[in-house]
């Protein structure tokens, strides 16, 4: 596949508004399936709020609204037959911070698949549970402990296993919001490996405050600003010669 | 001169002396300020638990005698006394009938006024005593046709004069005769419901009608209260509406018993005429009142569950009630119990609204069914002390025990209930 192919995702002049204030303004946006997304912007301009709009998280904050047209395979995800808990479950989302349930790492990990009934028999149960951790790296540390706490694990473990946890239902986009902001630098490089693993496999969006990361991780980049998108391009074209003087100042660290 | 100003933003400020005067006695009061605080505790602590104490110590040094019955050795010849049944007959139900209808209770009394003609005769048995010889019959046929000694309760006024408080007839009875009488565990107090004559009363009747009482009240309020928690804190909006209704349950949960008491009268009784003194209508009352309080406790367990929790769930696609029955629940679990211990604890000891409904009648036999006129324990009680005949002062601080021990297993299961269900985290 090209980059010309149809996008996974396209959001077109979304506004959304928390009671009377605007967070996003007319930002259209495409997603598509082969590229690691990245939103940078400094600190309130609406990341997240973009970012759970993808997903319809949005719907679950009291006041908040959300105009526009925004498409998953090109279906309407805010048209009233579009299911939300299906939605929910095709496009994944992993928290800035890490939020196992207090349940043990399998349970965490077999809670997705066994709400949409993805597993035939418990053996193949375990099979997802394993292939997804296996996929999030977290395999070999945790398979002679699959009945301990999630909770007991590191930080950066954690939020492995809520990203294994994301990827045992087997959704087609992952939304991801600051996932390392809590970790070191040993587990950051973890996750990032982990993203280019999963990049292709998945359509992946990474919100982050690091510019390095994301250029390391994404092949495009939406920088926003006070609710805005600023510019949004390759990341390489992002970094090295952007056509914006905002976005020229804050990848430089003038602000943010 | 100076080359380079200090910014203005950087005010000149001497270094901390930690060592000064000030700085220690600051110290020092910090320090007393601690022990302050812990003496405070441990004396508030203290204070509750010699309270505890003081109220177990009396309640179990009057009421273990509650217990404890007078028993005389009545020797008894039911052969002499013509009273035959044939064994066949006495081994069926109609066993009962049948040495009733041989004359059993005239043939006790005159073996008491045989015995001990003196002392009063028959007068100083209980009412109850020729109840015993039937039941010892009915285990062992062969006493009917045999000379035997039996051990039968004594009138009320010798067992309150054997336990020290008798008047100065019944003492000169108990000394005359000393050497028969026994003391043992009153098991009909366990069995029996509640009588006339305090050798006879029981308090497994009260206790039966708690034990319905109590059922009803968990049935209805538990579940009811859980679910309009979880309706009020994940369901409904914000506006105008829940908050009155908020208001109104925080309100509910500090209204007098009492009024309760009334509301059940005027509902249960008066307008869908449920049976009076029935612990049905016993349990609704009290889960009119417990309701808030499992209401109140519950929103606020649940509020306490983290909301990463719920964005973890939905971001997985768990539908909303799939986020609350898998989630919230569970989380919110041992809080909610707590709060049900609480309004279960406040519910048992409640005597008011019962005696509204009708639940202080007299009754002489443990409830069968919820709608069975029945009393309960605190009612019980109540009735009890206000009782003239001596007896019943042991009566009362057994029935106390009683309930306490009821309190006491309660709280236990909730206990255990809420360590089974606590997540660590
Ligand atoms: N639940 C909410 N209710 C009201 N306003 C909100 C809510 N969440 C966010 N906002 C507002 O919307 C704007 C965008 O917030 P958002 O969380 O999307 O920023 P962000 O770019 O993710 O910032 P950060 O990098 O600090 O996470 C902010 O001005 C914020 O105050
Ligand atoms: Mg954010």
């Amino acid at each position: 596949m090209t980059s010309n192919s149809a996008p996974k995702m396209t959001a077109s002049r979304v506004n959304v508004f928390y009671g009377d204030k605007q967070a996003i303004r007319d930002v259209s946006i495409d997603v598509r399936q082969e590229d690691v997304t990245a939103f940078i912007g400094p600190s309130g301009c609406g990341k997240s709020t973009f970012l759970r709009t993808l997903n319809r998280m949005n719907d679950t904050i009291a006041g908040a609204r959300v105009e526009g047209d925004i498409r998953l395979d090109g279906e309407d995800i805010y048209a009233r037959a579009m299911d939300v808990v299906q939605l929910r479950a095709r496009v994944g989302m992993v928290f800035q911070k890490p939020n196992p349930f207090p349940k043990s790492i399998f349970e965490n990990v077999a809670y997705g698949p066994r709400i949409h009934g993805l597993a035939r028999s418990k053996a193949d149960l375990a099979q997802i549970v394993e292939r997804s951790l296996v996929r999030a790296g977290l395999w070999g540390e945790v398979k002679d402990r699959l009945h301990d706490s999630g909770t007991a694990l590191s930080g950066g473990q954690q939020q492995r296993l809520c990203i294994a946890r994301a990827i045992a239902v087997d959704p087609e986009v992952i939304l991801m919001d600051e996932p390392c902001s809590a970790l070191d630098p040993i587990a950051t490089a973890r996750i990032e490996e982990l993203i280019h693993e999963l990049r292709g496999r998945y359509a992946i969006v990474i919100v982050t405050h690091n510019m390095q990361q994301a250029a390391r991780v994404s092949q495009r980049t939406a920088f926003f600003h006070l609710g805005q998108l600023v510019e949004y391009g390759d990341t390489s074209d992002i970094f090295t010669n952007p056509r914006e003087e905002r976005t020229k100042d804050y990848i430089t660290g003038r602000y943010g | 001169m100076n080359s380079a100003p200090p910014s203005p933003a950087a005010p000149v400020r001497t270094p901390t002396d930690w060592q000064s005067p000030a700085m220690q006695r600051r110290i020092r009061h910090r320090y007393a300020a601690e022990r302050r605080f812990r003496w405070l505790g441990l004396g508030a602590v203290s204070l509750s638990a010699a309270f505890l104490v003081f109220l177990l110590a009396t309640m179990i040094g009057q009421g273990a005698n509650g217990f404890l019955e007078t028993r005389i050795a009545l020797p008894i010849d039911l052969r002499a006394a013509k009273v035959d049944v044939p064994p066949a007959r006495l081994a069926g139900p109609g066993g009962d009938l049948a040495l009733a209808g041989a004359g059993l209770e005239g043939a006790v009394d005159a073996a008491a006024n045989a015995a001990f003609p003196q002392q009063g005769g028959a007068a100083v048995l209980s009412d109850g005593a020729w109840l015993r010889v039937r039941d010892a019959v009915k285990r062992d046929p062969s006493l009917l046709s045999r000379p035997a000694t039996i051990d039968v309760p004594v009138a009320t006024d010798i067992d309150v004069a054997l336990k020290g408080d008798g008047t100065p007839e019944s003492e000169a009875i108990v000394s005359a005769l000393r050497p028969r009488l026994s003391k043992g565990l009153n098991l009909s107090f366990f069995s029996g419901a509640d009588a006339t004559d305090p050798t006879r009363a029981g308090i497994w009747g009260a206790l039966k009608g708690s034990l319905f009482t109590m059922l009803v009240t968990l049935a209805l309020a538990f579940p009811v209260g859980v679910l309009s928690a979880l309706y009020l804190e994940e369901y409904a909006p914000r506006n105008r509406w829940t908050d009155l209704i908020e208001v109104s349950i925080n309100n509910l949960a500090a209204v007098p018993s009492i009024i309760f008491g009334l509301l059940g009268l005027a509902v249960f009784l008066n307008t869908f005429h449920m049976p009076r003194s029935a612990a049905l209508v016993g349990g609704l009352t009290l889960a009119l009142m417990t309701m808030p309080v499992i209401v109140i406790a519950g929103r606020n367990a649940i509020k306490g569950v983290p909301p990463s929790i719920r964005d973890a769930a939905r971001g997985l696609g768990a539908s909303p009630i799939q986020v609350v029955f898998h989630h919230v629940l569970p989380l919110a679990l041992p809080g909610i119990l707590t709060g049900t211990i609480i309004g279960m604890a406040r519910a048992l000891g409640e005597t008011a609204p019962l005696l509204m409904i009708g639940m202080r009648a007299f009754i002489a036999a443990p409830p069968d069914k919820l709608t069975d006129p029945a009393t309960a324990l605190p009612v019980q009680i109540f009735l009890w002390s206000d009782e003239v005949a001596k007896g019943f002062v042991e009566k009362t601080s057994a029935a106390i025990i009683v309930l306490l021990a009821f309190l006491l297993a309660m709280n236990g299961i909730a206990i255990y209930l809420r360590n089974r269900f606590e997540t660590r985290w």
